[in-house]
């Protein structure tokens, strides 16, 4: 599902204050941007991206947000990777279920980033951290 | 999209040109096709930008800026709709499921009246939502002994439901109408503690009724007592006998109690269904009940539940609100 | 149709009390407040119904699953205020037996 070559070189940025959240978007928008997304596709890029920022603000201690473009055999895109030593998911089941959402809790969010993108997968160990990656093709 | 984009700039240009109710119905439809489209409010709004922007090309840089906040705002109302959308699929699959269990559980738990020649049973159970929560059960030996369990779960729907069928199999492994009231009470209050959790329990009512020598034995776990009607006397008695709800503590005592039927004598068992009048009032659910019961005196014992039923439906105090079961056996 | 819960700590006793209809759409309610509540051994937890005017078979639960959980913990739980309406439900349920109640009367008497 995730996959693709790397074209240029990544951009990250450290997720400690909620002031951070608004850089990510940022950065993700003008990447977003260059790439070729229109309007709306950025608008969703960036609240996929305020989401998992969110996580790590709220949930975990420490994490980043990776932006890169990625590129396949006649198509463009977009790869987000959110990475934090936060709690871990205990159950990712169960948090990507709808109706989830209403709880609040670390990984509200997720279903909601699931929808807005094309591809989505998650590596979470309970103790260690949580790896979230997400891309969006034109 | 570049055909609907096509779409809802005319009907957009239309009705800026002439604001008539016409026009705005056109809109209306319109928006219809694109939910089924599962179009999302942010593209509704993108659209709708791109049509201002061509019917109007001089329009300020702000007028549009402001049409991209909106859109960025309504990606989170987006997300809602489709998280709307998806639950109402999973419950339409859920409501398909209960269908099934409720299917499952009436052929399950379907009680059948036996047919003794000496004594006249008669019995009405009608759940108030599709699951019902209190069940009847008969054990019918070779013409010796009938014995009846009347039972109900607390709570309502599927967990009462599964509740219940763990009742039946601990009434059917029992197996034998000659067993002590007080016996089958121990085995089934072991069996429920030992499964259920803390806020779940059943009442039940257990008698057993001896053909030959015409006596009814009974215990109670916590169900309304019984009513019995001595016609010599011509007097209603309640058949009081205090024992815990089942399910509550592990290891508990069940005490029966014998009664000898007469001709004419009946008794009437019931559950909390039967009697529990929220706006009670003066009246007290029990005397309806018997002077009910007095009244039909004459009629056989399904007639009777039938009736009883009949005339607690449409009395308007009487507000049905949970299941309703009514056991007669009269000799 | 409502239910409402108070509880305030008085000495060693922890006192509740509970005011409304107990059914199957307030139950919920009630549980949630009653879980919430702190057990500490060696202390009492007082009930008080006197404004309670019906409690249906899954409220009746509730009270079950509490009494349950209290005395898991060695604490005493007790129900006072009981209009008689709720002493036969009691009484009926054998839970009278299990639980220490006291009516609306009894509590009048010692005031």
């Amino acid at each position: 599902m995730v996959g693709g070559i790397i074209l240029n070189s990544k951009s990250t940025v450290e997720i400690i204050t909620e002031w951070d959240i608004v850089v990510a978007r940022q950065l993700g928008r003008n990447e977003a941007k260059i790439i070729g997304f229109g309007t709306v596709e950025q608008a969703r890029i960036t609240t996929a991206i305020s989401e998992l920022a969110r996580n790590i603000y709220l949930y975990a201690s420490a994490g980043e947000i990776v932006i890169e473009r990625i590129e396949e055999v006649e198509k463009y895109g977009i790869r987000i990777t959110a990475i934090d030593k936060g709690p871990g998911i205990d159950n990712v089941r169960k948090v990507m279920e709808d109706g989830y959402s209403t709880s609040g809790g670390l990984g509200a969010g997720l279903p909601g980033v699931k929808r807005l993108m094309d591809g989505m997968e998650i590596q979470t160990t309970v103790g260690k951290g949580t790896i979230i990656k997400i891309e969006k093709w034109i | 999209m570049k055909e609907l984009q096509i779409q809802y700039k005319k009907i957009l240009a239309d009705y800026l040109k002439n604001q008539t109710e016409r026009n705005l119905y056109i809109g209306q439809n319109f928006i219809r096709q694109l939910i089924q489209k599962k179009v999302t409010p942010e593209e509704v709004i993108s659209i709708h930008k791109h049509a201002v922007e061509q019917i109007y090309p001089d329009i300020t840089s702000e007028i549009l800026n402001s049409f991209d906040f909106l859109i960025e705002i309504m990606v989170h109302f987006g997300l809602t709709v489709q998280e709307h959308q998806s639950l109402l699929v999973q419950q339409e699959e859920l409501r398909i499921e209960m269908n099934v269990a409720t299917k499952i559980q009436s052929m399950l738990l379907k009680t059948a009246i036996p047919k003794v020649n000496e004594l006249d049973i008669g019995m009405v159970s009608i759940p108030i939502r599709k699951m019902n929560g209190d069940y009847v059960h008969f054990l019918n030996d070779e013409q010796h002994y009938v014995s009846v369990a009347v039972t109900d779960v607390v709570g309502k729907g599927v967990p009462a439901a599964l509740c219940m069928s763990m009742v039946k199999y601990g009434l059917d492994t029992l197996e034998y109408a000659n067993n002590n009231p007080s016996y089958v009470l121990e085995v089934l209050n072991r069996i429920i503690e030992k499964s259920v959790d803390d806020s779940m329990f059943v009442s039940m009512f257990y008698g057993t009724y001896d053909i030959k020598g015409n006596i009814f034995t009974y215990g109670s776990a916590g169900h309304e007592p019984a009513i019995y009607y001595n016609s010599r006397d011509q007097k209603f008695y309640d058949l009081e006998s205090r024992g815990l709800l089942l399910g509550v503590m592990s290891e508990v005592k069940y005490r029966q109690y014998k009664i000898h039927l007469e001709e004419n004598d009946f008794i009437l068992m019931i559950t909390d269904g039967v009697t529990d009048f929220r706006k009670q009032g003066d009246l007290d659910p029990r005397n309806v009940i018997k002077e009910l019961a007095l009244n039909y005196i004459n009629l056989s014992a399904q007639e009777m539940c039938e009736r009883m039923y009949a005339y607690l439906k449409d009395l308007t105090d009487f507000n049905l609100e949970d299941d309703f079961t009514v056991v007669i056996f009269k000799k | 149709m409502n239910v409402n819960v108070q509880f305030r700590e008085d000495g060693n006793v922890m006192r509740g009390y509970i005011e409304g209809e107990i059914d199957t759409f307030t139950a919920p309610v009630l549980r949630d407040e009653l879980e919430a509540v702190q057990i500490v051994e060696g202390r009492r937890v007082e009930l008080d119904l006197s404004k309670v005017n019906y409690i249906d078979s899954t409220g009746l639960g509730i009270f079950v699953a509490f009494y349950k959980k209290v005395t898991r913990e060695n604490v005493q739980l007790r129900l006072v205020g009981l209009s008689s309406r709720l002493v036969r439900l009691f009484e009926i349920t054998g839970l009278s037996e299990l639980m220490s109640i006291e009516t609306d009367a009894e509590v009048e008497l010692k005031q």
